[in-house]
């Protein structure tokens, strides 16, 4: 008997095997992903360079580690900027990964929408002590009181020092500035002019973005501005200090002539030796290391009253989950990896937030040189320039590029409006978010 | 054996009634082929839910306060009104209507010139062919980190050569008065390839005869290009116009690799505006309603255009 498939039978047969595909093989698959073991968390990650390597291996030593012991993390990078709307799209349907990289302070309105979870309960029903965590980590970490990310290092922002540079110019660089007048008067003796225009900036910035608006916000903070009072309620606080370390910005590029604003990629710029001094944080350590740049680092000189210095400190935070019972399992991961982070605080990014960590001897030996990375580890208790944990948290901060700071600054260092203009409007919005809380 | 009383008919082949009326269904008195509508499927389903669904579902966003995580809240015309009292969308509607006026004229007419060019044929003009349409396979993000480079201040390809003739070094895109024309550059060494293949085919259709008997009754090369060329390209160079307009308006990637908006917003678009809002405060609602009065710019601009443009074949 012959039997002949018609164009119309071939495409309901095609349909139906579709409609077998999507409604049946689906859940089989799922259904054996969840009764497979060992358990598999899942962990965002928006680490891509060479940070991101070393954070690779420590989730393939926690995998090894506990490759019988029925937990494996399966990391996925989700691009820096995608990372938030990712989470949060993710977090409405339950679906965000088990834990992924935060920011100390920037979460105030990811606690509020129920999106971080509180981890102090969890810890102790997982038996994590946190009397090990240096306490200054752990007190950024925490809103209204509760703990909402472990923190896994410190990263403060310090001055790196092109060798060749220095030694040219006739300068000691074991003897690195330790004021502002010291910092000017280097950066004058290692910048290269050719007639009115800078060919090298003797202390490297950059004409708008970050680079500015951060070495404004540590500088003012040197000289006793405040975004924001210790209790959040009233924004910038001695705001003359602000307009100072604006002038003071500003007079790098007019003034002492130490800078050009056309520097367009500040990292790349140093790494060509087109900057001599750099105001920068421990992720680029890495970078420079392989490109064998011959450097030192030195911490923030006191412009004003003080070495403060800008921090951001890194820490992995658990996602709202439909399933409660992966949430132990999470934290025994990020106990196994905060006490384990030795590499990552060594070879990988900043300081170590676990005090075993920073106590033990071969610290300071193991991973960079000290003199390339000591400066961030020792200038870590001046890194007090932190984020304002509100909900319009990122409005406050002065690391950006194009965040509110940065937008509101720019115009100051293109010369489109004054310091006390920009500082102003600064704290009009700062206080609108304060008050909205 | 005969129907017993008024039991109803038993579908034919097991089938079910309504299936056999679909199957038979008719339009203009002629069956309707499922079939086709079958193949088309694939595409027209996450066309009505990614394109067309999410584009209402944008418009709807733009009347409530909706943060991504929770119900949104309807907030009526708030979103609007804020907009418009608002000082970065007038600026970076400024800036991108500027961005516009450099790269639309600036495109079509290179892409002219590189379209007659072609069209001469002279020797060689298979690889110009290619080399000009080439830039507009690579990857805006590759165009944009070339062109960061390219137009480096200190130490890029494009200072030093100008420099050679005694030009000064010009800050790109690190001066507010100069990173559109920066941006400008790239992106029209980026688009021109693909207008020109546009205007290639405009050329390639005008009859050969039609500028023989120019010539015969005495024009000049530019005389028969201005009176015969371009009256017959005008569809083409509408087109062109045309989608040069629209992807300049909502311009974003050379923007944010190139620039990131700066310095000092110099160069933020209304789109590098749109995703800040979206995507770093997550304020969809007010990003959406900046989407939609974007939506309805693009919208009046083309109409004007193709009424300016009205296309008359010859």
């Amino acid at each position: 008997m012959v039997s002949r498939v018609t164009r119309r039978t071939a495409l309901q047969l095609m349909g139906g095997m579709a409609g077998i595909l999507a409604t049946g093989v689906a859940p089989a698959i799922r259904l054996a992903g969840a009764a497979g073991k060992p358990i598999e968390l899942v962990h965002w990650s928006w680490l891509t360079a060479s940070d991101g390597e070393v954070w690779q291996q420590m989730i393939d030593s926690f995998n090894a580690a506990n490759k019988d012991k029925g937990t494996q993390i399966r990391m996925e990078v989700v691009p820096d900027d995608q990372y938030g709307t990712t989470v949060l799209s993710a977090a409405a349907t339950g679906n965000a990964s088990d834990f992924g990289w935060g920011t100390a302070g920037l979460r105030a309105d990811w606690v509020k929408k129920g999106v971080v979870l509180p981890l102090d309960e969890t810890f102790k029903q997982a038996g994590v002590s946190l009397s090990d965590f240096v306490p200054a980590g752990l007190a950024a970490s925490r809103y209204g009181g509760k703990l909402y990310m472990v923190p896994m290092d410190g990263m403060s922002l310090q001055v790196l020092l092109n060798v060749d540079h220095a030694t040219a110019a006739g300068l000691d660089v074991s003897k690195p500035p330790q004021t502002g007048d010291e910092l000017l008067a280097w950066a004058g003796k290692l910048t290269q002019r050719e007639g009115d225009k800078v060919t090298r900036s003797g202390f490297l910035m950059t004409g708008s973005g970050v680079q500015p608006t951060v070495t404004w916000g540590i500088v003012a903070y040197q000289m006793g501005f405040r975004r924001a009072s210790p209790d959040l309620k009233k924004a910038g606080v001695n705001a003359e200090a602000g307009v100072q370390a604006a002038q003071w910005v500003l007079d790098l590029f007019d003034k002492h002539r130490v800078s050009t604003r056309d520097v367009t990629d500040r990292y790349k710029a140093f790494g060509t030796g087109n900057g001599s001094m750099f105001l920068t944080g421990p992720w680029t350590l890495n970078g420079y290391v392989q490109n064998k740049l011959n450097f030192i680092s030195f911490q923030m000189p006191k412009v004003g009253k003080d070495r403060s210095t800008y921090f951001e400190l890194g820490g992995l935070e658990m996602y709202v989950q439909k399933d409660q019972s992966r949430l132990e399992r999470t934290a025994q991961a990020l106990r196994w990896l905060s006490d384990n982070s030795f590499l990552w605080t060594t070879k990988g990014r900043g300081a170590a937030m676990r005090k075993s960590i920073l106590a033990r001897g071969d610290y300071k030996t193991a991973g960079h040189d000290w003199k390339v990375r000591g400066a961030f580890i020792d200038g870590m208790p001046n890194a007090v320039v932190g984020e304002v944990p509100v909900s319009a948290g990122p409005d406050f901060t002065i690391y950006t590029g194009g965040g509110f700071a940065a937008k509101t600054m720019d115009p100051v260092w293109a010369k489109q409006t004054t310091p006390k203009a920009a500082v102003d409007a600064l704290i009009q919005q700062w206080q609108a978010d304060l008050d909205a809380g | 054996m005969g129907a017993i009383g008024g039991a109803p008919a038993i579908p034919r082949a097991g089938r079910s009634l309504p299936f056999d009326r679909l199957r038979r269904a008719t339009w203009n008195g002629e069956r309707i082929d499922w079939s086709a509508y079958i193949f088309i499927l694939p595409f027209l389903v996450p066309f009505l839910v990614v394109t067309i669904g999410a584009s209402l579902f944008g418009v709807y966003v733009s009347f409530t306060d909706w943060g991504i995580i929770g119900a949104p809240h309807w907030v009526g015309l708030k979103n609007y009104s804020r907009a418009l009292a608002d000082p970065w969308v007038v600026k970076t509607w400024s800036n991108t209507l500027r961005y516009g006026m450099l790269v639309v004229p600036a495109t079509t007419l290179a892409a002219l010139a590189m379209a007659l060019f072609v069209n001469l044929r002279w020797r060689g003009y298979t690889f110009a062919r290619a080399a000009f349409y080439a830039p507009n396979v690579v990857s805006v993000t590759v165009i944009g980190l070339v062109w960061v480079w390219m137009l480096d201040t200190q130490y890029g390809l494009v200072n030093q050569y100008l420099g050679r003739f005694g030009v000064p070094d010009i800050p790109w895109l690190t001066n507010p008065g100069w990173v559109l024309y920066g941006v400008a550059l790239a992106s029209v060494w980026w688009d021109a390839g693909f207008s020109m293949v546009v205007l290639l085919a405009g050329l390639q259709d005008i009859p050969g005869e039609l500028r023989e008997s120019a010539s015969i009754d005495g024009a000049t090369p530019f005389q028969a290009l201005w009176h015969v060329v371009l009256p017959l390209l005008r569809p083409a160079l509408s087109l062109v116009v045309t989608l040069l307009i629209i992807g300049t308006l909502r311009v974003f990637s050379q923007i944010y690799i190139m620039t990131n908006g700066g310095p000092a917003g110099a160069s933020a678009s209304v789109i590098h505006y749109v995703y800040e809002i979206g995507f770093s405060k997550y304020q969809l609602g007010y990003a959406g309603a900046i989407s939609v009065m974007l939506f309805a710019t693009i919208l009046v601009v083309t109409l004007i255009q193709l009424r300016v443009f009205r296309e008359k074949t010859w």
